[in-house]
């Protein structure tokens, strides 16, 4: 064995992977639960319109691509704010992947716990989990960024399953009126904020650019996986209120998992089972890449950048991070009054994110090419 | 070199866990352990609120029989049985839930809540209401057909989905309850000694049981909602069999929501003339045509009137209501409305005679 | 590397490797020749007079000669020579002259005459090799029903002939290595110049160079010292005996290594799908041969999952299992000691050790131990109360469908992994098992062969390649080279303009 390098720009990679991880990381724990915050059908407007405004975001993150310092990585970020910035930024960056982790991942430990394995001890899940993509993140980056075929051709194509539900005999179009908003109650404002939040998490990947190599292209690449995303969601959002009718959406707390229990395979009764297990490709691979910048963030707020990675170093931010995710999980998640503080806090927390940091780079890029 | 032997490390502690059988999962679900039922039963109890039965799983040349519990609680009663018998019931496989009557008359959303709760239980679960003694049934049943509970649900999968008996699993039973028209349905059977006999669709208003369909009433609702197809559709009044009905059912409501417009076009056989005629011309045949259309939409108002007076919607005609762009009625305007309406019925029967027609 | 070479100074290579190495000069003489020679029954040393007189020493190894051929082309002449002129009389297409001593060893091992002229005190060699070998004949591993039946032997020069004669083209190029201190194994790189990518060359090259060690016996020996990943399951070389499959890589960029006293090639660099490519493949119609791969990939999935499934099922999730194969599942399974994950693992084990049996065994009795080990055992099995009925049956479905796979080495790695599925999932039912399949896939993710991903088409993604991936699509379609091997030239087609 040689030397232990996560973090080598050994390869670079096509557009065609930014839009796979664009679309991946926007399909996380908050699709899953998506119809619960919606429940009216006018909201397929509001998916609509939070996608353009996500498409803003997407289209100042591209000019980060394009420019000359997205190349040099964490060297670019430094020109731009100064190291001492960035290392402060890094150190807020490390609180903002901690709790997103921690929402999907628990988020997911949940489902599975209701739905496989209701007398699973969450923690050892949670244990097995980390382990798996510490193994995923000690491959290195490109690796990990590779893996997102794998793990989007895995999931992606459970979306069609979803067409069941257009052909189910209780469904009449009528569940999808009124299409226009009759009253505006402050539930509806929080169900953009929780779309504009599940759009949230291709500002992460600024942070890969220098794996990427066609810039003049990453807009449409970028916009793809966007588009695709918004797509997912209203159909999701419209298969569910097929499903359930809009006045049922509500009452359910995992509506994705529930319609998909309710397909029937002709060899095994309960295909759920099988798809949450698929589902976790997905998690894997964000899960991975998250552990991977928690990683890097932890080195630059450390000042250790250049430095050599270390098995050791990466195994103790790993054990942090589990430290972390099981603390949260005994004290918050377990208890089903206090996980809305989380799950609240996440959609502010990726919301703020989604928002400012796009802004940030767009800005300051602007500022450095005027003087 | 470290690295590859934590990993062989890694593997040796995965599998010393394994095979000193210490796993993170509590409850075990292992098959030799476990009894799956398929359905329970449930009753009006005699000292507590509830009684439950199910039948017990046939394994090595034991016979099956039926477990009965006194108790008030739903889940209670899962204990119970598991303190009566040897294996742990699991009720990852139950298939069907057959609730009294005298239940169903009370309410039975504290009974489906629990049951929608349970992760393990299916949404595909069907529900059925049995007048009479059930248990009775069983076990007169029981000598003769061993696997009783599973021919019973082969019956239930077998009309799930080409019409006939109305058939309701929890997953519609809920969404119609939670539907603006607040109407589920659930079909009812007799259940007495020796048999067990479709009776006819329960209407239900909220979670209570209000109404079953009677015979005419009930192929009335399959036709204009359930499936709409028939494959006999005997009209004792008329003499008539028709065969392998299908309708085609249109619903216009006006713009004030004071009139409901039903068009049914049926198209079928004409199987069977149990009365004196003469032989079977056009004039004839286009005569028994209307005779019919007539009788349908006499019967098909004074349902539909029966509803309205009931202030229950089952053929879910509220969600004809709601338009792209308007705003919904709630749920007071609706029931205002849907009592003063007026409903008017129109058949046209389009029927295909086995022989051929004389000129 | 250090330590490597001390502990060897006292084994026999590195005798022979000093007396190589130090001795690069010294001048051949008939004594230091006898010397060396000694204790060979097999080496002869024949004096000759010729007509003028002078003394000719031949020297040979008997048994890697042809005697014959040593008698027409040398002796006969030798003694009707007039000519002063030693290589003038002798009738060989190559004399070469040989000036030290170790050159002259080497050609005598290798089966030359070595022929001394002691009045000009000269020596040269002729090579007379006796090519022995077995004829060409079919394939025994890969056999197929039509196409070409012909396969490699042990012999190098006419494996390479087999390959030549299906490229007649001066840009096939081959370069000849020797590895192994004892063997002495001849190692050829044959790649299409201009067409296979340099990189791989380089990398081949420099990979073969560093090869250290004794003995280099089989192509998987060689392999094994070339593959990136020396710990992993999976092979990145793929070994096959047939000139055509080796010649359709070579076709299409890769390259081939041939060893010497080796039926098998080894092609490079792979992926992981290649394994489930047979030369067949390309002579079916292509909706046959997409069908049949389609079916190899099922089976391969069949043959890892189903066990695991029946294991994760049985002892995690009652709830999947259809009501009627419950309700036999629950009346089998209560009368078993065992539990599901130990009673999969046993009757695993035992096909194993079956399935090995009967192939070291002679072939017709191989035939009757598999069916004996078959029927027997598993009839045996269940009414013991051992194993459920479902699971011989899932059992026997999942070890044919582990046949389907056209690369051996591959259905024996197969093997390996489906027991780590298993144990994952009797400890965490279906997500355990998926689990397994995501170390899995990432851990083929990470493979590389000769430094080239090894989950290639996929991930990293080459959509035009998906046209002869999981489907093998028409031949008239496929008009560019794989792109995931980075062929010089792209086009399969020469196009005219």
């Amino acid at each position: 064995m040689s030397e232990f390098s996560l973090f080598d720009k050994t390869s670079s990679y096509d557009g065609i992977y930014m839009t796979l991880m664009v679309n991946r990381i926007q399909m996380l724990y908050f699709a899953i639960i998506m119809p619960v915050f919606l429940i009216d059908p006018y909201m397929i407007w509001v998916i609509i319109i939070v996608g353009v405004l996500s498409q803003i975001s997407i289209f100042m993150l591209s000019k980060w691509f394009n420019s000359k310092y997205a190349f040099k990585g964490y060297g670019g970020f430094v020109e731009l704010f100064g190291e001492r910035m960035v290392r402060l930024l890094s150190f807020i960056g490390i609180g903002f992947i901690l709790l997103k982790v921690t929402v999907i991942t628990l988020g997911y430990i949940e489902v599975v716990q209701q739905f496989i394995f209701p007398s699973v001890n969450t923690n050892w899940m949670l244990l097995y989990i980390l382990l798996i993509c510490w193994y995923v993140a000690s491959l290195g980056m490109a690796n990990t960024i590779r893996f997102i075929v794998i793990a989007f051709l895995c999931t992606a194509w459970m979306l069609l399953l979803l067409l069941n539900f257009l052909f189910q005999p209780f469904a009449t179009i009528h569940d999808l009126f009124p299409l226009i908003p009759y009253e505006w109650t402050m539930k509806s404002w929080k169900g953009v904020l929780f779309i504009w939040s599940a759009l949230s998490g291709p500002e992460y990947l600024v942070l890969l650019s220098p794996w990427f190599n066609t810039r003049e292209k990453i807009l449409k690449y970028m916009t793809i996986g966007n588009a695709f995303t918004i797509f997912e969601y209203v159909f999701i959002f419209i298969a569910s209120l097929f499903f359930f009718g809009s006045h049922y959406v509500g009452e359910n707390k995992f509506p994705l998992v529930e319609m998909i229990r309710y397909l029937e395979s002709p060899v095994f009764e309960r295909i759920d089972m099988i798809l949450i297990s698929v589902y976790l490709f997905q998690f894997v691979f964000a899960i991975s890449i998250f552990l991977l910048l928690f990683y890097g963030a932890t080195r630059i707020t450390l000042k250790k950048s250049k430095d050599q990675t270390t098995r050791s170093g990466f195994a103790l931010c790993c054990a942090l991070l589990f430290i972390s995710l099981m603390i949260s999980n005994e004290l918050l998640w377990k208890k089903a009054t206090n996980q809305n503080i989380l799950l609240e806090l996440e959609m502010w927390a990726g919301s703020l994110t989604y928002l400012f940091v796009p802004l940030v780079l767009f800005i300051s890029l602007k500022r450095k090419g005027r003087v | 070199m470290k690295y590859k032997h934590s990993k062989i490390l890694f593997v040796i502690f995965v599998n010393l866990i394994v095979i000193s059988g210490c796993s993170p999962i509590v409850e075990n679900n292992q098959i030799e352990d476990i009894a799956p039922v398929t359905f329970w039963s449930i009753q009006k109890g005699e000292d507590e609120n509830f009684r439950m039965s199910t039948l017990i799983p046939p394994l090595v040349k034991e016979k099956k029989r039926l477990l009965t519990v006194q108790v008030d609680l739903l889940k209670e009663g899962m204990q119970g049985f598991n303190l009566k018998y040897y294996r742990e019931l699991k009720v990852g496989q139950l298939r069907m839930l057959l609730i009294s009557e005298e239940i169903a008359k009370e309410g039975i959303s504290p009974l489906i809540d629990t049951i929608l709760t349970d992760p393990d239980i299916t949404k595909r679960l069907y529900l059925a209401i049995v007048k009479g003694d059930f248990d009775e049934y069983i076990n007169s049943q029981l000598v003769m057909q061993e696997d009783l509970d599973y021919y019973l649900y082969q019956m239930f999968k077998h009309y799930d989905t080409q019409g006939k008996l109305t058939v309701i699993n929890l997953h519609q039973f809920m969404r119609t309850l939670h539907s603006p028209a607040h109407s589920p349905v659930v079909p009812v059977f007799e259940a007495s000694n020796e048999n067990f006999q479709y009776q006819g669709t329960g209407i239900f208003k909220n979670d209570k049981l209000i109404e079953t369909t009677n015979n005419m009433e009930e192929q009335i609702y399959q036709l204009i909602d359930n499936d709409h197809f028939l494959k006999y559709f005997p009209i004792p009044d008329l003499s008539f069999v028709l065969g392998h009905v299908k309708s085609n059912v249109q619903l216009n409501m006006d713009k004030a929501y004071s009139e409901l417009n039903l068009n049914v076009q049926l198209n079928g056989r004409l199987d069977e003339i149990a009365r004196e005629h003469k032989l079977l011309t056009r004039e004839e045949l286009s005569r028994f045509e209307s005779e019919i259309e007539l009788y349908l939409e006499e019967q098909t108002t004074k349902f539909l009137k029966k509803l309205q007076e009931n202030k229950v919607d089952p053929l879910q005609l509220r969600k004809y209501t709601l338009r792209p762009f308007s705003k919904p009625l709630n749920e007071k305007e609706w029931s205002n409305r849907w009592e003063r309406m007026e409903v008017k019925v129109d058949y046209d029967v389009k029927i295909q005679p086995l022989t051929d027609i004389k000129n | 590397m250090f330590r490597k070479r001390k502990r060897k100074s006292t084994g026999v290579g590195d005798r022979m490797k000093n007396s190589t190495g130090k001795a690069q000069n010294t001048p051949i003489t008939i004594e230091v020749l006898r010397e060396r020679v000694d204790n060979m029954e097999d080496a002869e040393i024949i004096e000759h007079q010729t007509h003028n007189n002078s003394t000719i020493i031949m020297v040979y190894i008997r048994t890697l000669i042809d005697i014959a051929r040593l008698n027409e082309s040398v002796i006969q002449p030798l003694r009707s020579c007039r000519n002063k002129n030693l290589s003038e009389c002798i009738s060989a297409s190559k004399i070469t002259e040989i000036l030290m001593v170790e050159e002259a060893e080497k050609q005598l091992m290798r089966g030359a005459i070595l022929i001394f002229d002691t009045d000009e005190n000269q020596c040269c060699s002729v090579n007379l090799k006796d090519s022995l070998g077995r004829g060409i004949e079919t394939s025994e591993t890969e056999t197929i029903l039509y196409g070409a039946k012909d396969s490699f032997t042990e012999n190098l020069e006419q494996n390479i002939t087999l390959i030549r004669r299906r490229l007649p083209i001066t840009a096939l190029k081959t370069e000849k290595f020797t590895v192994g201190s004892l063997t002495e194994t001849n190692v050829v790189i044959m790649y299409i110049e201009g067409l296979t990518n340099p990189k791989f060359i380089t990398i081949a090259r420099e990979k073969i160079q560093n090869i250290n060690y004794d003995q280099i016996l089989d192509s998987s020996q060689l392999a094994a010292f070339m593959e990136d990943h020396k710990h992993s399951v999976f092979p990145q070389f793929q070994q096959t005996d047939r000139p055509d499959v080796c010649v359709y890589s070579l076709g299409v960029g890769k390259l081939t290594i041939l060893v010497d006293n080796t039926p098998f090639a080894l092609n490079a660099p792979i992926n992981f799908f290649h394994l489930f490519q047979s030369p067949e493949d390309y002579i079916n119609r292509w909706i046959v041969a997409s069908f049949l791969r389609i079916i190899r990939y099922i089976s391969f999935t069949l043959s890892l999952l189903m066990i695991p499934l029946y294991v994760a099922l049985t002892t995690h999730h009652y709830q999947m299992i259809p009501l009627q194969i419950l309700f036999v599942l629950v009346e089998t399974r209560s009368q078993l000691p065992l539990s599901p994950f130990w009673e999969s693992l046993i009757m695993l084990v035992t096909l194993e050790v079956i399935k090995e049996a009967s192939l070291r065994m002679p072939t017709k009795s191989g035939q009757t131990l598999g069916v004996i080990g078959g029927i027997v055992v598993g009839q045996a099995a269940v009414e013991a109360g051992f194993a459920s009925q479902i699971l011989i049956v899932l059992v026997g479905i999942s070890a044919i469908a582990s046949f389907l796979v056209p690369n051996y080495l591959m259905s024996k790695a197969n093997t390996l992994i489906q027991f780590i599925i298993l144990i994952l999932a009797s400890f965490l039912g279906v997500i355990g098992i998926f689990m397994g399949i995501i170390l899995l896939t990432v851990h083929l993710n990470a493979l590389t062969s000769l430094k080239q991903p090894y989950f290639a088409p996929v991930a990293p993604f080459y959509g035009k390649d998906w046209l002869d991936l999981f489907i093998r699509g028409p031949l008239h379609w496929m008009k560019t080279r794989s792109e995931s091997l980075h062929p010089l030239q792209k086009w399969r087609y020469s196009r005219r303009r």
